[in-house]
Order: C-alpha cells, then sequence, then structure tokens
C-alpha cells in the first residue's frame, strides 16, 4: 500500500488491509447466494431525478449495500478510504461501465442484462504522484474542450502538489497482482478513476499551462460585464483563487465523490497550518475557487422557441456532475460558453446542447456546499 | 530526423497518421498544424493525404501498408478507397480486405520486406498481405500480446517494441525481421509503441509528451539521425550491387 501522508500517522499494516479484505469476500459469497436466489430487477425502478444516480452501477452500489462509509469518514487522521461496491459483474471481466459511452448516464431505459456474480470494488485514494501521468492526462483531455495547450505542463504540476490533491483508484490489481508485487504501482496506471485537486492561480502564474488556460478561459468570456471580473480573479486576485478541478470517469459512485470533495477542503484546510513556509501556507487560503465545468442546455430554451422535440426532461439545464448544481447556485457568478467540439448527445438528450460553464464560488460558501452535497447522497 | 506533435492536445501521433516509405496518411479534422508538420517534413519527396478510413479519424490503427501497397478495412467507404487511390502513387496496390479483424494497423505490423500478424489473422488475409505488401508474413505475439501491431514498430533500418519483450524474444523477433531491436516505450512510457509514433526509412513522427530519453534511442534504433531520402537509395546500391561484370 502506497503510504498517504505520513505526518497523519496512518496505522494500516498490510496485513490488516489484507485480512479486512478477505473478510469482505466472505461476505460477499454469502451476498452472492442471497442475490443469485433474488429476482435481478432493480429495487427501486423509480425515475431518478436527473442528479445523483448514474447508472444502473450506481443504483445498484447504493440500494444494495448497507451504509459503509461512515466508518472511515469518523476518522480524520486516516487519509485513506477504502469503498465497496458490489457491482453484479463477474470479477476480472472487462469494467463495461467504464467503456459506456463517456457522457454521463442518466439511462434510465437501459435494462439490465442477466448478471452472474457481484464484484467487489474498491475505490482508494491516495495523494498524487508522478506515476499518475498518464491516468491523469486521460481524464484531463477535454479539460479546455480541445484548445491546444500545455496539458502535460497542468499534469505534471496537479501532481507535483501531493499536499492538496487527490487520485482514486481500483485497488483490485493488488489483488491480481499476486506473482508480481513490484509491480502493484505500475499496474494500477491504468486505472485511475478520479482526480481533484486546487490550484493556486497566483502561485502558478508563470507556468505555461496557467498561461493558456488563463488565455483560454478570457477568449471564451463573451459577456463583457462577466470577462471584467474574471480579468479581475485570474490578475489581480490571483493569489487568493484556487482552481477546482474534479473529472471522473462517467459512472463514478456518487459517495466516492462527495468523499473527493470532503478530501480535497480537508486538505486544503491543513495544507494552512502544515506547509513549511509562510509562503505555501498563505497561498492555501483561498478566497474563491473557480470551476470550469461542462453543463447541458436545453436547445430549446436557448433558441427560445417551444419545445419541438421532447426531451426526455424538460429541465433547461442538466448538470453533468451533480455537484455542479449546488455550486452554481452558490456561485458569486457564472458564464457559459460554447464548445467547439461537436460531440453528439446520447438519443436521452436530444433536445440538449454541451456549453461549458465557468463559475466563481466564495471559500465560505463551500462549508455549506459539503452540508448540501452530503445530504443529497444521504438523501438517495 | 524525429519531430514530435500532436493531434488535438493527444499525444497518440501513430493513430492518427499512417506513414511509409512511399505515401502518409492523415487523418482529417484536427488543427492545420497537425497536418502542416508532415506537410513540412514530406512535401516533395512523398504524397501526405488526408483521410478518413471508416469514417473514422484513426486511420493509423485502421490501416496496414508499406512502399508496395495498402491494406484498408472493409468498412472503408467507397468515397475513401477511391480517394485514397487517386492521390497514392500508381505503384502502391490499394486493396480492401474482408476481414473480421478490422483494424489492421493493429493486428499487422510491417516494413518493405517482412511483416509480423496477429495469430488469428485468416488464412486469406494473410495470403493477400504476401501478395499486396509484397512481404513475408509471420504470426507473432509481442511480450505475449496478440496486437503485434499496436506493440511494435518497424522499419527497414530498425525497430521498437513493448518495453516488457524478453531478450529472447527480441532475438528471435529480430532474427526473422532482419533488423536491429530495442525495447523501449514513447510518449512518456506509454507501452503501446504504435499509438504514439510512426516511422519510415528517414523519419520519425512521436508525440509530444516523448522524452529527450526516449526520442534518442527512437533516433539510435531507426537511424534516423544522419538520414536523408537521397542517402538511402546510395546505400541500397551499395549493398545490391556486389559484383561488377
Amino acid at each position: 500500500m502506497a503510504p498517504k501522508k505520513p505526518r497523519r500517522k496512518i496505522e494500516q499494516s498490510e496485513n490488516s488491509m489484507k485480512s479486512k479484505k478477505g473478510h469482505n469476500l466472505v461476505d460477499f459469497d454469502d451476498k452472492l447466494t442471497h442475490m443469485a436466489t433474488q429476482s435481478h430487477k432493480r429495487p427501486m425502478k423509480k425515475r431518478p431525478t436527473p442528479m445523483l444516480t448514474f447508472s444502473s452501477f450506481a443504483r445498484c452500489n447504493l440500494f444494495s449495500l448497507p451504509k459503509f462509509c461512515n466508518s472511515s469518514s469518523s476518522s480524520p487522521s486516516t487519509n485513506s478510504f477504502s469503498e465497496e461496491s458490489a457491482i453484479s459483474q463477474r470479477k476480472n471481466s472487462k469494467k463495461v461501465e467504464e467503456t459506456e459511452s463517456s457522457s454521463d448516464d442518466y439511462d434510465d431505459d437501459e435494462e439490465d442484462e442477466v448478471e452472474d456474480g457481484t464484484v467487489q470494488v474498491d475505490f482508494e485514494f491516495f495523494d498524487p504522484k508522478p506515476g499518475d501521468f498518464h491516468g491523469v492526462k486521460l481524464l484531463l483531455q477535454r479539460y479546455l474542450d480541445n484548445y491546444q495547450w500545455d496539458l502535460s505542463g497542468f499534469v505534471d504540476l496537479i501532481l507535483a502538489q501531493t499536499t492538496v490533491g487527490t487520485v482514486v483508484k481500483s485497488a483490485e490489481s493488488e489483488e491480481d497482482a499476486d506473482d508480481s508485487d513490484g509491480d502493484k504501482e505500475g499496474a494500477d496506471e491504468e486505472e485511475l478513476f478520479a482526480v481533484i485537486t486546487a490550484l493556486n492561480l497566483g502561485r502558478y502564474q508563470d507556468n505555461q499551462c496557467i498561461k493558456e488556460l488563463k488565455q483560454y478561459l478570457l477568449g471564451v468570456c463573451k459577456e463583457d460585464s462577466t470577462k471584467v471580473k474574471l480579468r479581475q480573479v485570474l490578475e489581480k486576485d490571483a493569489r487568493d483563487a484556487g482552481l477546482l478541478v474534479c473529472q471522473r470517469f462517467a459512472n463514478c459512485p456518487y459517495q466516492v465523490v462527495l468523499k473527493l470533495y470532503e478530501a480535497v477542503f480537508d486538505e486544503i484546510s491543513w495544507a494552512t497550518e502544515d506547509e513549511p513556509t509562510q509562503v505555501l501556507r498563505d497561498s492555501f487560503r483561498f478566497k474563491h475557487y473557480l470551476v470550469i465545468t461542462k453543463i447541458l442546455e436545453n436547445k430549446a430554451q436557448l433558441l427560445q422557441k417551444t419545445v419541438k422535440r421532447k426531451a426526455v426532461w424538460a429541465e433547461p439545464v442538466i448538470y453533468m456532475k451533480q455537484e455542479d448544481e449546488i455550486l452554481h447556485e452558490m456561485s458569486s457568478w457564472s458564464f457559459k460558453f460554447e464548445l467547439s467540439a461537436e460531440e453528439l448527445a446520447p438519443p436521452e438528450f436530444k433536445g440538449y446542447k454541451k456549453l461549458g460553464l465557468v463559475m466563481l464560488i466564495k471559500a465560505e460558501a463551500i462549508a455549506k456546499f459539503l452540508k448540501k452535497l452530503k445530504s443529497s447522497v444521504e438523501t438517495l | 530526423m524525429a519531430t514530435r506533435l500532436q493531434f488535438e492536445n493527444n499525444c497518440e501521433v501513430g493513430v492518427f497518421s499512417k506513414l511509409t516509405n512511399k505515401y502518409c496518411l492523415v487523418a482529417i479534422g484536427g488543427s492545420e498544424s497537425f497536418y502542416s508538420v508532415f506537410e513540412s517534413e514530406l512535401a516533395g519527396v512523398i504524397p501526405v493525404v488526408k483521410t478518413s478510413i471508416a469514417g473514422t479519424r484513426i486511420v493509423g490503427r485502421m490501416c496496414a501498408g508499406n512502399k508496395n501497397g495498402l491494406l484498408l478495412p472493409h468498412s472503408t467507404t467507397d468515397q475513401e478507397l477511391q480517394h485514397i487511390r487517386n492521390c497514392l502513387p500508381d505503384e502502391v496496390v490499394v486493396q480492401r480486405v474482408e476481414e473480421r479483424l478490422s483494424a489492421l494497423g493493429n493486428c499487422i505490423a510491417c516494413n518493405d520486406h517482412v511483416a509480423l500478424t496477429h495469430p488469428d489473422l485468416d488464412r486469406e488475409t494473410e495470403e493477400l498481405i504476401a501478395d499486396v505488401l509484397g512481404v513475408e508474413v509471420f504470426r507473432q505475439t509481442i511480450a505475449g500480446n496478440i496486437l503485434v501491431g499496436s506493440y511494435c514498430v518497424f522499419s527497414n533500418r530498425g525497430g521498437l517494441v513493448h518495453p516488457h519483450t524478453s531478450i529472447e524474444d527480441l532475438d528471435e523477433l529480430s532474427t526473422l525481421l532482419q533488423v536491429p531491436l530495442v525495447a523501449g516505450t514513447v510518449n512518456r512510457g506509454s507501452e503501446v509503441i504504435a499509438g504514439g509514433m510512426t516511422v519510415n526509412d528517414w523519419t520519425a513522427f512521436c508525440g509530444s509528451d516523448t522524452t529527450a530519453t526516449e526520442l534518442s534511442v527512437i533516433e539510435s534504433v531507426f537511424k534516423l539521425r544522419e538520414a536523408q531520402p537521397t542517402a538511402i537509395v546510395d546505400e541500397m546500391r551499395r549493398s545490391l550491387i556486389d559484383t561488377y561484370v
């Protein structure tokens, strides 16, 4: 197990981790026989609010397991959270949920195939390290649409900041690679599921990638009034502004997302105390967070005509990442912009167009955001 | 000379292009800068053809070819086939292949004399490869991977294979291919060699993430340092003519 911040005194030995996993596997054998005798119909086939259930995987995950994450979250000293999600698929088969459509799935019509057994997936949270380069780069491929910028430099920046920032990997590879223990870290390279971090725009303002990012944002902002505020944040107030980057694969279970956000904000507050120099400590005292994300907006509303083709939901805006909705409500200002890459919307999103969204959130609003996020996960 | 470039922030240059000694295929879409890098290196020497294959941009992985011919998957449209035929020199035979494994670039790795193929390729396809490309065909795996076209790349002068290839395999392949081989990576440790770069006898194009070390390995194994298109002709003349009557 790669050690997380040692100064947080993580007392998890290899043995305890292994036995914990063994214990859970035994649990699932029982669960397996139990589930096999049940019907495959999903327990609650209500139409989900287009909020928090991403896919059948997520629904199954949320409805079939008791609350398991509370035990790990109660101890703030451990920086590693192990989540077990049962998904009904054969272990070691290709991760179907990952290879499904890349856009977020509100696929209500997806009928579940007959499923054989249950697979246990452990999501593990790590500090970023240089070996995660390819995984993180893949997640951030479309971060600035198809704008040509120093993406590799940006990824390097994220990986270099180990104090604030988390990557999520699957621990499956550990169980498979019994023969090549040294290979464990290498095997994890392709298994990166999510990344979250906060970068101080002032601290890194001399980096090529940040300069290009600022240029891009100023270029896509078409509203003059917002542009002035944006320029203020990017240039004068850059030292107080943090770029909040959160990217994950399409079917990421919502509990993981919640933990990610809690982790990054915890790390930021720890960094303000623990960083070796005053300059670094101050660099994490963010006053604002800037978020760049994507949304789906109802085309009909954009054109201001009556909805000709009935969209599955007549929502004005669908947020691809549900926490964006909460953030958007709390944002000080925001603007939408057109994306240049023409992407085909999945059939259920026919009436919608993908747009980029940039918003600024005050640091004070974060506590409220986390509370709201937590409650929305728990109400499922 | 090896050049570093990207296709729309993507360093997988070998996916979006196919380079041989007689022609170069490049994907459409993406910015003009991708195409122009190829043009600046190759203009006047060989034609650079912008195309799609089966409506996709992954032209490098869908087709397999060398100076003698080009093999296209069955999913290639008639317009694409015609366009490619028109743009390529007449000596190059362009052939559509009815093969279940349609990503020919992933299944076939070849230079002008030898080809390595996916072990499950049809017998008819194998014969077609030998015919159209004028090569000797060997069914092989690379470091246990059946997608030979993805995990190795070789020209007439040298080759680069998957980093986990054992020494024995390396020797065996080197004997088969009759070129020096080296196990290495491209694009900062990526094992999918053929996805990250494309090469012919005098030039190579790699993803912009390729480190200086990887680039120097590429330049040395493919002998690109002093290579010019004309130099090859001179060298070959020397090796081909062994007696003057």
